[in-house]
């Protein structure tokens, strides 16, 4: 899910993911190569996400990622399922709280 | 910077990726690994903590390869190398079928090439085919049809079979045979729907009441006929087809019950036949019946149901369950004597009904029998045979083509072979797969044939239909032609495929990837088998061309021949005047004041009438005499005969070639008076004048006429002329004046007009003129030269066809000698390049590269010369005025495969003399 919303908005590659997921999380979050990589290939091969080597100007190849169409589908209900989850969370905490 | 890819390989190893695969990971996480140890050092830290940090992304030896495999496994399945083994041979079909589809994908414009010889091949089999299907092997659409047997019967004296039998004969086997469980008979006929003018015929049959229920055809609608309708002086019924029903009445019910009108008698529609059935003649259709006793209705007092010497019937039987056609031979054979005796024609001379007597009935089954009666059969059994193996030669030639396109292919495609049989292929499975790639060419190139076939057939029916004759024929595709389309498309796949599966296999794999010579040498080998294949190609190739120039010159020659009259220009108007009941003393008196109409209209240049029209079909002959001037023996005194007018020899344009034509003054009255052509009088008067000389005209024949007891005094000798068909020898002719006979003046004759404009626009003026003499005259118009033409249907069907099968296969051989041409350049371009740079002339290289062509086509034209002096004789029969071994048609085919040959090896060869050097050896 993580990866699934960094790549909605545009297409990136593996480290500038693993970079964002990083810097978002404050470090809390971090994937290494070594389980990163098998993530994104284990997605690809969901069809949820396609890679393409991409060659920029003055710049090296790299594998850039993005959501298919499919992909997108099951972002949402992965979103939704999350949003009732920690609102689900949410309802009992305060309920101690209080 | 740290060589991050040998670590990640190192660490991918024990996954056992494809090669690609495995790289495109390394590349992607080395990209990771080297852009954090970029950043690394961008803060400011050593290379050597960078590096330390960044190989720690990968986290140990074994992490990245334990988690990559589950997903690795199942995502890049092993790369299948095709042509290896793997032990299931059904397994591999689809695949191979896939690969094939894919190969031909990648050259499209060899497989559209391919495609198209094959659909044009494989079209013009199958529809040649199921001509020879419907017309030669079909049954009958009857309830079991092989039950089914015809009865015919054979004179004593002759080893020929009678063809028809009279209505005495069918009603003594009608009532006493005992050796099928049922028996029918009927006859074929034209009816006319209008009543006077025009005629609009369509064709019936007359049918004995148990016609239907012996074959078992049930009713569409209403009821058929049963043996109540068929009794003497019955009132007549008609059962229709169901394509005539269809047809004219829209499949109404309201037909039942309704009459039809044919010949000026009603009879009322009692039911319509089922669908399925079409009549007992193979390629007659059939649109209404009647029974056999309705003969008497339309005919009169000129019945034949009566009549011990009319023909007319053919009959069929039912055998009964059990019993075989041998058994019901040798049943009917037994009741023979007593069932002619019955019937023996009384006016005939006691030797002839002693001959009658002697009559047996032979039973006749198999291809004879079950199929019906076949006039078509006989008439188009030798063409359609030809024609079959003229497109089977078509197909032959698109195969060879296709064979070289392949073999070119397949020599570009060596590299390919020799990296898969490397990775572990055999060549047993290359061969294979290289033939799945013929066969499923050669499947999609039968199902554009059958397109092709299913429009070519039903034009060439169209193309044998004449106006006397029409053809019918249900061009179902059956199972016979649908297997037979497969066949040959399974045949011609490995046919074409065979040679460049063997050859391209057979590739040393080492040399063949190290390109360069090995490929020229391999190029070369390829290059002679292709060689041999155009040879083959040019060789049936000038068989078909001599072929076609054989029947186009027969055709050409039997169009332009002198038939002794000139057929352009000429209207005939065949007319019955059975209709309006005219007595025989007035006929010629009414015939008279029609003639005199007819020329009275503008346009018309002059008119005359006959009993026979030339090339009608109808015949009147007897035997001729001249007192004192015997024939020699062996020759047949048979001579044809016809009666016409004043104006006929003018009209037909016939020269006279001594003493007079008819005149007003040859009368009644006056001495009988004949014109004999040449052949006739030299028949008897050898170089002497036959002028004022007398004939005898023997008796017998069903015109009596009072002249013909008399010598008839010889007036005028007229050029030989074409009696019933153009291809024909010329026949002894005699000519009588209308004007004196007296008796059985003929209901049914032909007017001629000479027209000055084309006949066809004529055609109203001259219907009014003749209704205005007796509006229920019936009449059908037609010109001579389209009876000319019918006449030879069958040569012309032979010429187009050949014409154009003969044209295809000179393209396809172009095709094949361009592209083989255009390969060999291609594969001498190095040799070329060199040469041009060592000083050759570029006159010398097109002579290299054309003498190449050369050597092929003469071997070819001299093989195709020795197999077509072999094969033409087997058409002698259907030549016309030229010989098998006709020099001129030789010499223009090998002409016409030369031009073409050499124009399709001109073009690759002029590539070659513009081939620059430098880039030929930069090429390398």
């Amino acid at each position: 899910m993580l990866i699934l919303s960094l790549i909605e908005a545009r297409p990136r590659h593996g480290y500038e993911i693993s970079k964002l997921i990083e810097q978002r999380s404050g470090g809390a979050v971090r994937f290494h190569v070594a389980s990163l990589y098998p993530l994104l290939y284990r997605l690809e091969r969901r069809g949820w996400i396609q890679g393409r080597w991409v060659e920029k100007n003055g710049q090296r190849r790299r594998r850039y990622y993005r959501l298919t169409r499919h992909g997108r589908r099951v972002l949402a209900a992965q979103l939704r399922g999350w949003r009732e989850f920690v609102a689900g969370i949410n309802r009992i905490t305060e309920v101690e709280n209080a | 910077m740290p060589e991050w890819k040998s670590e990640i390989l190192r660490r991918l190893a024990s996954l056992n990726l494809a090669p690609a695969r495995e790289v495109e990971i390394a590349d992607e996480l080395a990209q990771h690994l080297e852009d954090r140890y970029q950043e690394l050092l961008s803060r400011g830290e050593t290379p050597e903590s960078a590096e330390r940090a960044a190989l720690d992304e990968l986290r140990g030896e074994d992490l990245l390869a334990r988690s990559l495999r589950p997903v690795e496994r199942s995502f890049y399945r092993e790369p299948i190398a095709p042509g290896r083994a793997t032990g299931n041979f059904f397994s591999d079909v689809p695949q191979d079928i896939r690969y094939a589809f894919r190969i031909l994908r990648k050259t499209p414009v060899i497989t559209a090439i391919a495609l198209l010889s094959l659909a044009l091949g494989v079209g013009a089999n199958t529809a040649i085919f199921s001509l020879i299907d419907a017309v030669m092997l079909r049954m009958l659409p009857v309830q079991n049809p092989e039950q089914l047997a015809l009865i015919k019967f054979r004179s004593p004296a002759s080893a020929h079979l009678r063809q028809s039998a009279t209505n005495p004969i069918w009603e003594q086997v009608r009532d006493h045979q005992d050796a099928f469980s049922g028996v029918f008979a009927w006859s074929p006929e034209t009816f006319d729907l209008a009543h006077g003018g025009e005629v609009n015929n369509i064709h019936g049959i007359y049918a004995s009441g148990s016609y239907f229920t012996t074959l078992g055809v049930r009713p569409a609608t209403g009821r058929l006929m049963a043996a109540s309708d068929d009794v003497r002086n019955c009132a007549g019924v008609a059962v229709l087809s169901y394509g005539f029903w269809q047809e004219r009445y829209a499949g109404a019910q309201s037909a039942i019950g309704s009459t039809i009108r044919l010949n000026g008698h009603s009879f009322p529609i009692v039911g319509v036949a089922e669908g399925s059935f079409f009549g007992t003649e193979i390629g007659v259709p059939l649109d209404v019946a009647i029974p056999i006793c309705a003969e008497g209705i339309l005919d009169g007092k000129n019945s034949m149901l009566d009549d011990r010497s009319s023909w007319w019937l053919e009959m069929m039987g039912r055998l009964k369950t059990g019993m075989t056609v041998e058994q019901a031979d040798a049943r009917m054979k037994v009741i023979s004597p007593q069932l002619f005796g019955a019937v023996v024609p009384q006016d005939w001379p006691a030797k002839y009904q002693d001959v009658f007597r002697k009559y047996t009935f032979a039973i006749l089954n198999g291809d004879t029998g079950t199929g019906g009666i076949y006039g078509l059969r006989e008439q188009y059994t030798r063409p359609l045979e030809i024609l079959m193996f003229v497109v089977g030669l078509v197909l032959l030639i698109a195969c060879a083509n296709i064979a070289s396109l392949l073999l070119a292919r397949s020599a570009a495609r060596q590299k390919e072979i020799a990296v898969r049989l490397s990775l572990g292929a055999s060549r047993g499975r290359l061969i294979r797969q290289v033939l799945t790639e013929s066969v499923v060419l050669s499947s999609a190139g039968a199902i554009l044939g059958i397109l092709v076939a299913r429009w070519g057939s039903s034009l060439m029916v169209r193309y044998v239909s004449t106006q006397q004759s029409q053809v019918f024929l249900d061009l179902q595709m059956d199972g016979r032609v649908l297997g037979f389309t497969i066949g040959i498309a399974v045949l011609c796949g490995l046919l074409f495929g065979i040679l460049p599966a063997l050859r391209g296999t057979r590739v040393d794999a080492m040399s063949a990837m190290k390109e360069g010579q090995a490929q020229a040498a391999g190029g070369r080998s390829h290059s002679s088998a292709v060689r041999w294949i155009v040879g083959v190609q040019v060789a049936l190739s000038l068989v078909l061309l001599i072929g076609t120039g054989l029947f186009i010159s027969t055709f050409a020659n039997l169009m332009t021949l002198d038939a002794g009259f000139d057929p352009n220009n000429v209207l005939m108007a065949e007319t019955n005047i059975h209709n309006a009941q005219i007595p025989d003393a007035a006929r010629a008196s009414l015939y008279g004041q029609m003639l005199a109409k007819l020329q009275a209209i503008p346009g018309v240049v002059s008119a005359s009438q006959c009993w026979v029209t030339p090339l009608s079909g109808r015949q009147w002959d007897n035997s001729v005499t001249v007192p004192g001037r015997p024939l020699p023996a062996g020759v047949e005194p048979d001579t044809f005969l016809n009666w016409v007018t004043e104006g006929y020899f003018e009209t037909m344009r016939t020269p006279l070639l001594e003493g007079r034509t008819f005149e007003a003054r040859d009368s009644a009255t006056s001495m009988p008076v004949v014109i004999v052509n040449q052949l006739l009088a030299r028949r008897y008067f050898g170089s002497q004048s036959p002028i004022g000389e007398h004939l005898l005209v023997g008796s017998g024949g069903t015109l009596t006429l009072r002249m013909l007891r008399q010598p008839m005094e010889i007036i005028g000798v007229v050029q030989n002329s074409k009696y019933s068909s153009l291809d024909e020898d010329f026949m002894p002719e005699a000519y009588f004046p209308l004007s004196q006979i007296q008796q059985n003046v003929a209901e049914n004759t032909a007017f001629e007009i000479r027209t000055a404009m084309t006949p066809g626009a004529l055609i109203p003026a001259l219907r009014d003129a003749m209704g205005s003499v007796n509006n229920l005259a019936s009449l059908q118009f037609t010109t001579l030269r389209q009876e000319a033409g019918d006449t030879v249907a069958q040569e012309h069907l032979l010429a187009v066809l050949s014409g154009f099968f003969g044209g295809l296969a000179l393209l396809l051989t172009a095709i094949g000698l361009y592209g083989v041409m255009a390969y060999v350049v291609t594969l001498r371009t190095h040799e070329i390049g060199i040469r041009l740079a060592l000083g050759a002339q570029r006159s010398s290289i097109l002579l290299l590269v054309m003498r190449d062509a050369a050597i092929v086509l003469v071997v070819g034209i001299a093989a195709g010369l020795l197999g077509s002096i072999w094969i033409t004789r087997l058409v002698k029969g259907l030549l016309f005025g030229l010989t098998p071994n006709d020099p001129v048609t030789m010499g223009l085919a090998i002409a016409a495969m030369a031009t073409v040959a050499l124009a399709a090896t001109y073009i690759p060869a002029q590539r070659a003399i513009r081939v620059d050097p430098m880039i030929a050896l930069r090429y390398e």
